[in-house]
């Protein structure tokens, strides 16, 4: 009995002797891995252009149901969100969203410092979402592993892909 | 029935279907993609592989294709047998190879059968590194997309666009590996069911193109079953419908097939499919309109229409309850029209309110009368409406006088169904099952007996074996002597050329020789003449059958003899509206007119609807759409559209149904009903009439009040469970479980979640709380199973592959009074026609002469521009040459169209397009007569005064 108190007592007089685990936040700052998961941002692909294709996969992913998209087509046929919103209030950062994303669009950065006065500043558009850059993923472009022809890419341009098929011709 | 063992287990099953059925109704999981219930078995896609045992000896046992094969008694099978799973992943593995990686940009990803499938082999990886083969894409119209890359090559879709549907520009183009589905040049799909494609193709080369310019997935619509509205047929549909993008308010995004064993099976037409876009048009609406009284400058409406500003619901609600409470105290006479394209409760509320003297069917004289011929005809015992199956199993069809391509056009792809009986029975008579489809089609026999008369005929006409184009009272005539020669009557007054007796000869030797002879008529020729005909024919062949007779009548709208059961005889009629008011013109007491979601311009020729607001002080409109009539309203209140509100249509066989509301109507739009209890909730003083009024609350509280007080609809109380019905405790969801963005979607606006809104109609509820699966209740229409997410999944909430849904058929039959039908054998009539002159016969088509599915934007695209069709000997005699623009001239102006070449239209005719925008107004004067004469001068085509 008296010698597990007096164990206990060394233990802690040791840690006066060992380095600090807290740091002075916010003055000073840990380190986060880049996969932490933090706040949501959407990514472009390595050509500037948004990577989200408004698939919707993210948004039934979500626990708490906080995304919500809407598919509008280019010209060209691209896909893209009209808009697209994360209700950060609700979000766990739970990163599923980001396991279902099959263009690698929406990622979780290592940033948590999201604090409002007002809740609903905490619900975010599509211009705050979106980023310059392509994220954890350089070189991944959606369309260019896609069967859909864009602006850009025709049919048969895309990696591992024939050229297209002229049903007209013999075709021995 | 056969016993079977499948992995062990002993099973009874049907000894008719094929093993890939009997396993899937047995509720086995099963892959497979060529086959599909409708269409029966080719074996093309190798994906169904089973094994087959010899006997309980045999350990290895053979691969065979599920879908091939017949039922052994006594067969063993096994599904998961490692052999037939290896088999099954390897070929699932083998059409993968060449898929695109599409799915996040493919509108049938999350529904579909490729997808469920390869979930289902197994096959979750792709081992393929090589190149894919990549095709061009077609232009395939405003309905289709077209995306060629995704295809595995099952025929389904040749099958049924060009088999079953009777399509002929849709191809298999090409060879081996490089087989090409589409049409030989760009362009639109010609046949009226190509919508069905988006559901038949098991992936995504067909996709719906209305759908995708708002789309999301099947899981993030909400929906409910609903009746569709564009035809009397019927047809159930699921439509979905989820919030819009930039505000709060549920856009309709699309309608997918709902499965009626008895109506529409696993098909639509294209004006169901694609028709629902009105909902969401810009003539849709909104707002409670009232009239501005200050002149805009600038204004293009025409001086007698009003113009409208927005006003205050609450206002317009107390002026309409001044003027009931007016009404009561006889200070004023409030008339109702009621309309056939709006369900009952709506009707009957209106009914209510102004009293049954002051309540009109919205119908004129002539409209109405076919409509009562219609109802009498079914009444009688000697006559039986087929449902869909019984078209499908008939062995020679008689049509008379309907182009139900254009009227009723899942009828016709019935009626398409029962032309290959006689090689079905050929098939059966050398014992190859009819599920055989392939082997079956290969039997040249030919068609049965499809003969037609009457003035116009679509799509059917290369399955007809004869046709017989005539003026409705030559198609009367026709088929009175095809009566008499059936009941062996020999009139003296029948005179007809010698050819036409010998088609009258040859085609009651086909009916009588017929096993199962069906009829088809209808009201959209317009002349009770043809119906009297076609009830002594019917009654010809029921004597000498002594069965009734199958006799199918096609009416206009979706609730025409809904309707028709508020009123007795013709009693009612809008000529009747006009000629009581100005006889009551002297009383001097101010009247108003509320219209019920009808366009009064369509039913009745434009003078006396001049006539009619000329003699009331105040038109109250409720409608949703802007029509013609609206623009002389003084009040306008929005109402809800079918897929916006509950209430019961009743069908073309007499069935009455009800639909659910699938969203809530945006802005201020509710059920017409509501409207009217609120008028009244706001009157000070109520008689006995107005308050039971007071007391609705609830959409069944006017079906039950309908049962009461009509004999006929008492059906209506047990058409389904009320408000209060309960599941386990649960109302039934509208939202499937994995419905997304709940916390999202409204939070530009509020970040905090406002709570679903409360349904006061039906036991549903509008959020994914409650009960989902279909099998508990057929309120759910979300055709969803686990691992099958496309609306394949339909068999497993069917008795049987094809056959009702569990629970039993949805709807019941109203129950009219039996009476035989009154001798019409010496009707014939007599018409003179004015000299110089030539008879306006209406020709219908699918895209143009519905007044709701015109608004639709995929549809108006397809409307053509005003014309008329006229016989070529005609053309010479008027000295007009094709494509000419031609005047008009009839009672209600002078209509300047096009005019076409028609070598079917009789002589003395013109056939004019029915309800064609432009020419609208010309559909209340036919079939009456007009003259014709070149145009003057070549401007464009229009109205005149």
């Amino acid at each position: 009995m008296i010698a597990s108190q007096i164990r206990s007592m060394w233990l802690v007089f040791k840690h006066l002797f060992r380095r600090n685990v807290t740091v002075q936040y916010p003055e000073e700052k840990p380190y986060l891995a880049p996969r932490y998961r933090g706040r949501i941002i959407l990514s472009r692909d390595p050509n500037g252009d948004e990577r989200c294709v408004a698939c919707n996969l993210c948004a039934v992913a979500c626990p708490p149901d906080c995304i919500s998209l809407q598919k509008t087509e280019d010209p060209d046929g691209r896909w893209r969100p009209e808009y697209f919103r994360i209700n950060f209030s609700r979000c766990i950062m739970c990163g599923l969203c980001e396991d279902a994303c099959p263009t690698y669009a929406i990622q979780l950065t290592p940033d948590f410092e999201m604090c409002e006065y007002d809740r609903q500043n905490m619900v975010y558009e599509k211009e705050d979402l979106l980023i310059d850059g392509p994220g954890k993923y350089h070189d991944y472009s959606f369309y260019q592993v896609a069967g859909k022809a864009i602006a850009g890419k025709d049919k048969g341009e895309a990696d591992n892909e024939a050229e297209p098929i002229n049903i007209k011709s013999l075709n021995l | 029935m056969p016993t079977i063992t499948i992995d062990g287990e002993k099973y009874q099953v049907d000894g008719d279907q094929n093993l890939l059925s009997s396993c899937l109704t047995l509720g086995l999981n099963i892959p497979y993609f060529c086959w599909h219930p409708e269409m029966g078995s080719v074996g093309a896609c190798r994906q169904c592989a089973m094994i087959e045992y010899k006997d309980s000896e045999d350990q290895s046992g053979r691969l065979i294709m599920s879908c091939m094969t017949p039922i052994r008694d006594g067969g063993i099978y096994s599904v998961n047998a490692e052999m037939a799973k290896e088999f099954r992943g390897g070929i699932i593995e083998d059409l993968m190879t060449n898929h695109p990686h599409d799915c996040p940009v493919c509108e049938e990803g999350g529904e579909c059968h490729l997808q469920d499938m390869t979930e289902m082999s197994g096959h979750t990886m792709r081992r393929y590194r090589g190149s894919k083969r990549t095709h061009r894409n077609q232009y395939l119209g405003p309905f289709i997309n077209h995306e060629m890359n995704r295809c595995i090559t099952c025929y389904r879709c040749v099958r049924f666009y060009n088999e079953y549907a009777g399509g002929n520009d849709l191809q298999a183009l090409g060879r081996n590996h490089q087989i090409y589905f589409g049409r030989q040049e760009e362009g639109r799909l010609e046949n009226g069911f190509s919508g069905n494609l988006v559901e038949v193709c098991p992936t995504g080369v067909f996709t719906d193109k209305t759908f995708s310019a708002h789309f999301v997935r099947k899981w993030d619509l909400q929906t409910a079953p609903s009746i569709c509205e564009h035809c009397a047929v019927g047809c159930n549909t699921a439509p979905g419908a989820r919030e819009s993008s930039n505000n709060l308010d549920p856009i309709l995004r699309r309608i997918t097939n709902l499965y009626h064993h008895d109506i529409n099976g696993y098909f639509l037409c294209d004006r169901g499919r694609f028709g629902y876009e009105y909902v969401n048009s810009a003539t849709r609406i909104d707002k409670v309109l009232s009239v501005r009284d200050e002149d805009l400058i600038g204004s293009t409406a025409d001086n007698k229409d009003i113009l409208h500003k927005e006003i205050n619901p609450q206002d317009a609600v107390l002026n309409l309850s001044v003027q009931i409470t007016a009404a009561q105290r006889q200070l004023r006479r409030i008339i109702g029209i009621g309309s056939p394209r709006s369900s009952l409760e709506n009707n009957f509320a209106l009914r209510q309110l102004v009293g049954a003297d002051h309540f009109y069917s919205g119908l004129n004289y002539l409209d109405q009368e076919v409509l009562q011929l219609v109802n009498s005809l079914q009444s009688d015992d000697r006559i039986l409406s087929p449902s869909t199956p019984e078209i499908e199993t008939s062995d020679a069809v008689l049509i008379i006088g309907e182009d139900i391509y254009n009227t009723a056009p899942r009828i016709a792809l019935a009626v398409r169904q029962a032309a290959r009986n006689r090689q079905k029975q050929a098939a059966q008579s050398l014992k190859i099952p009819l599920w055989q489809d392939a082997s079956v089609r290969q039997l040249e026999e030919e068609h049965s007996p499809i003969i037609f008369i009457g003035t116009a005929l679509s799509n059917l006409d290369d399955i007809a074996d004869a046709t017989l184009f005539e003026s409705p009272q030559k198609t009367a005539l026709f088929t009175h002597a095809l009566a008499q020669e059936i009941s062996g009557y020999k009139a003296p007054n029948l005179k007809m050329p010698p050819h036409l007796q010998e088609m009258v000869k040859r085609t009651a030797a086909i009916l009588l020789k017929a096993g199962k002879p069906l009829i088809i008529s209808g009201t959209s020729g317009k002349h009770p003449g043809t119906l009297q005909a076609v009830a002594e024919l019917s009654r010809a062949l029921s004597d000498d059958k002594k069965t009734p007779t199958k006799l199918y009548l096609a009416c206009s709208e979706a609730n025409s003899l809904g309707l028709t059961q508020l009123f007795n005889g013709t009693e009612g009629n809008l000529q009747q509206l006009v000629q009581t008011l100005t006889d009551q013109r002297s009383a001097n007491i101010p009247t108003s007119l509320i219209i019920l979601e009808n366009d009064l311009y369509r039913r009745l020729d434009k003078h006396s609807v001049e006539k009619l607001f000329s003699l009331v002080d105040e038109v109250i409109l409720l409608d949703t759409l802007l029509t013609p009539t609206a623009k002389r309203a003084n009040c306008i209140f929005p109402a809800s559209a079918t897929a916006e509100s509950q209430g019961t249509f009743v069908n073309n066989n007499g069935l009455a149904q009800r639909f659910y509301a699938v969203y809530e109507g945006k802005g201020f739009i509710q059920e017409s009903w509501r409207w009217l209890v609120d008028a009244v909730d706001f009157c000070t003083e109520t008689c006995e009439n107005l308050s039971v009024l007071k007391e609705w609350k609830h959409s069944t509280d006017i079906s039950d009040a309908i049962a009461r007080e009509f004999r006929v609809l008492r059906v209506l109380d047990e058409l389904g469970p009320d408000e209060n019905f309960r599941i386990d405790g649960l109302r039934i969801a509208r939202q499937s479980s994995r419905y997304s963005g709940r916390t999202a979607i409204h939070a530009q606006e509020h970040v905090s979640e406002t709570p679903p809104i409360n349904d006061p109609d039906a036991p549903m509820s509008f959020s994914m709380e409650g009960i989902h699966n279909p099998n508990k209740t057929q309120l759910q229409a979300n055709i969803w199973s686990p691992g099958w997410n496309s609306n394949q999944s339909i068999f497993k909430f069917q008795e049987q592959v094809g056959g009702e849904r569990k629970g039993g058929p949805s709807g019941k039959m109203i129950e009219r009074p039996r009476h035989p039908i009154p001798d019409w054998t010496n009707t014939l009539e007599k018409s003179p026609q004015p000299p110089n002159s030539m008879q306006m016969l209406p020709i219908y088509r699918l895209f143009g002469s519905e007044e709701l599915s015109n608004q639709s934007m995929a549809i108006s695209e397809l409307i053509e521009a005003p014309f008329v069709l006229i016989n070529p000997k005609e053309m010479t005699q008027h000295g007009v040459n094709e494509g000419e623009l031609v005047d008009i001239e009839t009672s209600s102006g002078i209509y300047r169209t096009e005019i076409r070449r028609c070598n079917t239209t009789p002589e003395g005719c013109i056939g004019v397009p029915y309800g064609l925008p432009g020419l609208e107004t010309l559909a209340a004067l036919m079939p009456g007569y007009a003259t014709l004469r070149p145009a003057a001068t070549h401007s464009i085509a229009g109205v005149e005064n």
